[in-house]
């Protein structure tokens, strides 16, 4: 009766891959360099990625997005292209929405 | 930065193995336990693995294999191929890698399927690219070496406001996260086994875990059944088993010097070269014994310096048009084409080919006599 062991990889291995894949639904901290800032939208352009395989990622956010650099509160508009943030997010239909976005500061 | 001539003292200190043989280009680096001697034989398998559009090639993709592009004279080699980045570059705007558009990386090739939907050969320029890159494909002896150099020892070489006067001026680059870069021609990527897991990605389109997201078409999402497999289309093992082996991938031994090659040397720093080609890098803690507190051979800074306008091409980063990082010289007797894009063929063109930080070192080199010239590149053909 070899057939078994078979047949159980064959449940596992597709959940165990699944497992591994992004969870596209959880909270997702993005850390990146801003491209663009859309004022009246409300949005940013993030280049993130590994390596060199970047990836531009449009961030929208609310009127409850708390904006810091440290301890000091800042509007969208005080950020700008170059400027490196971490954008903790949750995911929406039209993509990640950030709840907290911090100016990172260089060592 | 002026330093003291220092490199014949230094030769007879610093230890590239624990024996009296020979590192052989490919071979891995003395001392390694045996659990990871195994995992750098494992590795090499997934490094020299072809990979298909079934296995999770492309759709977009420079090469099938990491060993395509290095494998001369051994895995981790140097290879002939010569790929295409671009950027976009505006005065007093920071660099756009135009990742959206399918930058920095402009791959060459793609998978019949994608060419039987959209009847492309390659990838599209991005129509806002200010510039192109040629770069040719490094060996990558010894890079574990210089992973483990402490960010604090890349910090103390930069000298950005030239304040010692020497007309050097390196600087660190930056990943986009803000993180200090040091891999890749602009010194843009922080750590080896991210420079390793974005080239699964950006090299060849195999996606894995620490990037499952395809990139676009030129900015155009991949149409639909042109890249069946599921994403992340290598596993975590794959990609860990790949950076072992190249961080365990040793520097060769330099060849014997002859007396000519010892004067080369003394050459090498007294006319300046040693400025940016410091020949000596000290690694930090690792997990690993073989690669921790490592005095070793790199000839660089691991920082960016202005190669001049001749050579200009992206920005990247931090890093202008003109900035290139310091080529690490490991190996260097095995390479067959010099500079970042392939422009020399020769050493002698290679020197003659730098500018801007370096004019001073190339200008010193063309003032040496014949027999001066000759015994430097008798030095750099023993690297």
């Amino acid at each position: 009766m070899k057939l078994g062991p078979v047949v159980l990889l064959a449940v596992l291995i597709p959940l165990a891959l699944r497992a591994a894949r992004p969870q596209q639904t959880a909270p997702y901290t993005y850390q990146g360099t801003i491209q663009a800032v859309q004022l009246k939208a409300g949005s940013l352009d993030l280049i993130t990625g590994v390596g060199m395989a970047l990836r531009l990622v449009h961030v929208q956010t609310t009127s409850g997005t708390h904006i810091a650099n440290g301890s000091a509160p800042l509007a969208l508009g005080d950020l700008k292209p170059g400027t490196v943030i971490r954008a903790e997010c949750h995911p929406s239909d039209q993509g990640p929405v950030a709840d907290r976005i911090e100016k990172v500061a260089m060592p | 930065m002026s330093r003291s001539p220092v490199v014949a003292l230094l030769v007879a200190t610093v230890s590239t193995n624990h024996c009296n043989k020979p590192v052989d280009a490919g071979d891995p680096l003395r001392g390694l336990s045996r659990e990871e001697q195994d995992r750098f034989r494992r590795g090499r398998v997934v490094f020299d693995s072809v990979f298909t559009p079934e296995t999770g090639l492309g759709p977009l993709f420079n090469a099938v294999a990491c060993g395509e592009c290095h494998e001369d004279p051994a895995a981790g080699g140097s290879g002939d191929e010569v790929e295409v980045h671009a950027t976009a570059f505006r005065a007093g705007a920071a660099c756009d890698p135009l990742a959206g558009e399918g930058g920095p990386v402009i791959q060459l090739n793609v998978t019949p399927a994608l060419k039987a939907a959209l009847g492309i050969d390659s990838e599209p320029f991005p129509r806002d690219a200010t510039g192109r890159g040629m770069r040719t494909s490094l060996a990558i002896f010894g890079r574990g070496l210089l992973d483990a150099v402490p960010d604090a020892a890349i910090l103390g070489y930069a000298d950005p406001a030239d304040r010692d006067h020497d007309g050097i001026r390196g600087r660190p680059n930056r990943f986009v996260d803000g993180r200090i870069g040091r891999f890749g021609r602009k010194a843009f990527v922080p750590t080896l086994d991210e420079f390793n897991a974005g080239a699964f990605v950006a090299e060849m389109g195999v996606t894995d875990p620490a990037q499952p997201i395809e990139e676009t078409i030129g900015g155009a999402p991949i149409p639909p059944g042109v890249d069946p497999v599921a994403d992340p289309e290598i596993n975590q093992e794959q990609v860990d088993l790949t950076n072992d082996f190249v961080r365990f991938l040793a520097p060769p031994s330099p060849a014997p010097l002859t007396n000519e090659g010892r004067q080369g040397r003394e050459l090498f720093s007294r006319i300046g070269c040693a400025g940016c080609h410091i020949p000596t890098l000290r690694t930090g803690d690792s997990p690993t014994p073989a690669l921790a507190r490592k005095t070793f051979f790199a000839y660089t800074d691991l920082l960016l310096h202005d190669m001049g306008a001749d050579r200009a091409d992206i920005c990247l980063g931090l890093a202008t048009p003109s900035d290139f990082r310091t080529e690490p010289l490991i190996g260097l007797r095995f390479a067959k084409r010099f500079l970042h894009d392939g422009a020399a063929t020769t050493l002698e063109q290679a020197i003659k080919l730098h500018g801007g930080e370096a004019t001073g070192a190339r200008d010193r080199f063309n003032g040496l006599a014949g027999a001066g010239q000759a015994a430097l590149i008798a030095f750099l053909k023993s690297l």
